[in-house]
């Protein structure tokens, strides 16, 4: 009997195979999208090492190292109507102490920021001005490439970095690197990548100099706070 | 005097649509909802807005609820004319028919 | 349904036809666990520490083999805690070492430290074996609904009561 029920359960089935089909078209549309990411500037504006504690409780005395630097980038391509968000974020690399045996390697995230598209600005975890603002930055375009131009003049780090033996200081052959993660509205998350795939190209120039971390400075830090 | 009221709610929820209904119904619910999905991808991707895409499909769901779910008068045009009750030979009691192609 | 008991071989056909239904759902569960290597290949969001990324219930697919590199930094990871039952959808800031014995730290997005906290107590680190899965795939929202089971317990009476209503008006 074909009643009501039956043609509710009917119409959300087919409707649930719809949508599905449609997202996977428009998870499909970002390999049509041309990726083209690069990085101008990306270098040291002042490495410090100093003593600290991991938190304010703590008797350990650990080494932190303590990086500022400049970024000049261009992300524009990687906004799309699929993207939700870039996270962009910058990490200090050094060979491990058994590197030469390993090739292993440390790395840690000094600085990260979070790009919305404007269709996820109302999602973003920032005050009701800072909303605002960002809101009108859009100017009511649904998307806004402009956002993943980045300019950083000796960016203060957001993170100070350590390494479980509490040394660092005197380090050698540190580099950092900007990276990125391409949060989609639906499908597939992708990261920077180090060879072209299709449309999409590689992070050019994405790789500072290698630099060596001083020696200790010796004052005592306004705060310890390096979590 | 409940059984009747029970039936009249039943004949209320159910909704029954004849056949030729259905198969308007049939219909209506392909051609709306994959169109919907053709034109909510198509406006997303060269408009750029994503947002619109999902107003577009939902808006467009919603409405082939509206249009489909309750018995619409115009699919009700075609009733079944049964044959007079008393007519002709009964079927026997035991017998089990498919539900769907017995009614 | 009355028909059902009237007839034995039609109810047994009912039986069988929803254990296959059941079996062929758990099956499909296991075959992606054996494909992406991870005992929970699906998760639900459950809380907003990685916002804006990821909204509670929002829907994530995990992968948890080392094909081409390994688990790195910048990658968001699900992990389990000992002792605490919940897993963790975080991201890895930190990576010391290589291998199985790396030492890795994660850190919500949308938090203001990262995970020492959540550790197990004398916990520093995380190694490769407590994750059970990077995310690849994302689908919003979807996930939604177990959400809504869960936290409001009621609306499990009303999906029963509707049901049953639907069970009423519906002739046999």
């Amino acid at each position: 009997m074909y009643t009501s029920v039956v043609r509710l359960q009917n119409v959300f089935g087919f409707f649930t195979t719809v949508a599905f089909v449609v997202a996977a078209f428009i998870a499909a549309s970002d390999f049509l999208t041309e990726r083209a990411p690069i990085v101008r500037t990306l270098k040291t504006t002042s490495v410090q090492v100093v003593r600290g504690r991991p938190h304010y409780y703590s008797s350990k005395k650990e080494e932190y190292a303590v990086i500022n630097f400049s970024l000049d980038a261009d992300l524009s391509s990687l906004f799309t109507w699929n993207t939700k968000q870039v996270f962009v974020y910058v990490t200090a690399e050094w060979p491990a102490a058994d590197h030469a045996k390993t090739n292993a390697t440390n790395e840690a995230v000094i600085w990260d920021t979070i790009i919305t598209s404007p269709s996820a600005d109302h999602l973003a975890n920032i005050g009701p001005v800072a909303m605002k603002k960002l809101r009108k930055s859009a100017g009511g375009k649904s998307i806004d490439p402009n956002r993943g131009k980045l300019s950083l003049k000796n960016q203060r780090h957001k993170y100070k970095i350590t390494h479980p033996s509490g040394k660092l200081a005197m380090t050698d052959n540190v580099t950092l690197r900007l990276h990125y993660n391409v949060q989609p509205w639906v499908g597939l998350l992708t990261w920077d990548q180090d060879v072209d795939y299709g449309y999409w190209k590689a992070l050019k120039n994405g790789v500072s100099k290698r630099f060596k971390l001083p020696a200790i400075k010796e004052k005592k830090p306004a705060s310890a706070g390096a979590r | 005097m409940a059984e009747q009221l029970l039936d009249q709610v039943r004949d209320v929820a159910e909704g029954q649509i004849d056949f030729e209904g259905q198969k308007l119904v049939e219909l209506l619910v392909n051609v709306t909802l994959a169109l919907t999905g053709v034109v909510s991808f198509l406006v997303g991707y060269i408009l750029q807005d994503i947002k619109l895409a999902l107003q577009i499909g939902l808006a467009g769901t919603a409405l082939t609820f509206i249009l489909v779910v309750p018995p619409w008068p115009f699919y009700n045009r075609n009733p079944v004319k049964w044959l007079q009750v008393g007519g002709g030979l009964v079927p026997p009691q035991s017998l089990i028919v498919d539900e769907k192609s017995f009614r | 349904m009355l028909s059902g008991l009237a007839n034995p071989r039609q109810a047994a056909v009912q039986l069988m036809n929803f254990g296959l239904i059941l079996s062929t759902a758990f099956m499909m569960w296991k075959g992606i666990s054996v494909i992406t290597d991870s005992p929970s290949p699906i998760v639900v969001v459950l809380s907003g520490s990685m916002e804006p990324a990821f909204q509670r219930g929002d829907l994530l697919f995990l992968w948890n083999r080392n094909v081409l590199a390994e688990t790195s930094v910048g990658e968001i990871v699900v992990y389990n805690v000992k002792g605490k039952d919940i897993p963790i959808v975080h991201r890895i800031v930190r990576k010391f070492g290589k291998g199985p014995e790396a030492k890795l730290l994660t850190k919500g997005d949308n938090n203001v430290s990262d995970d020492t906290e959540l550790y197990a107590s004398g916990q520093d680190y995380l190694v490769r074996n407590d994750i059970i899965g990077s995310v690849f795939a994302y689908i919003p929202f979807v996930g939604y609904v177990t959400i809504l089971l869960s936290e409001h317990p009621w609306l499990k009476t009303v999906m029963l009561g509707l049901m049953g209503l639907v069970v009423v008006l519906q002739r046999e």
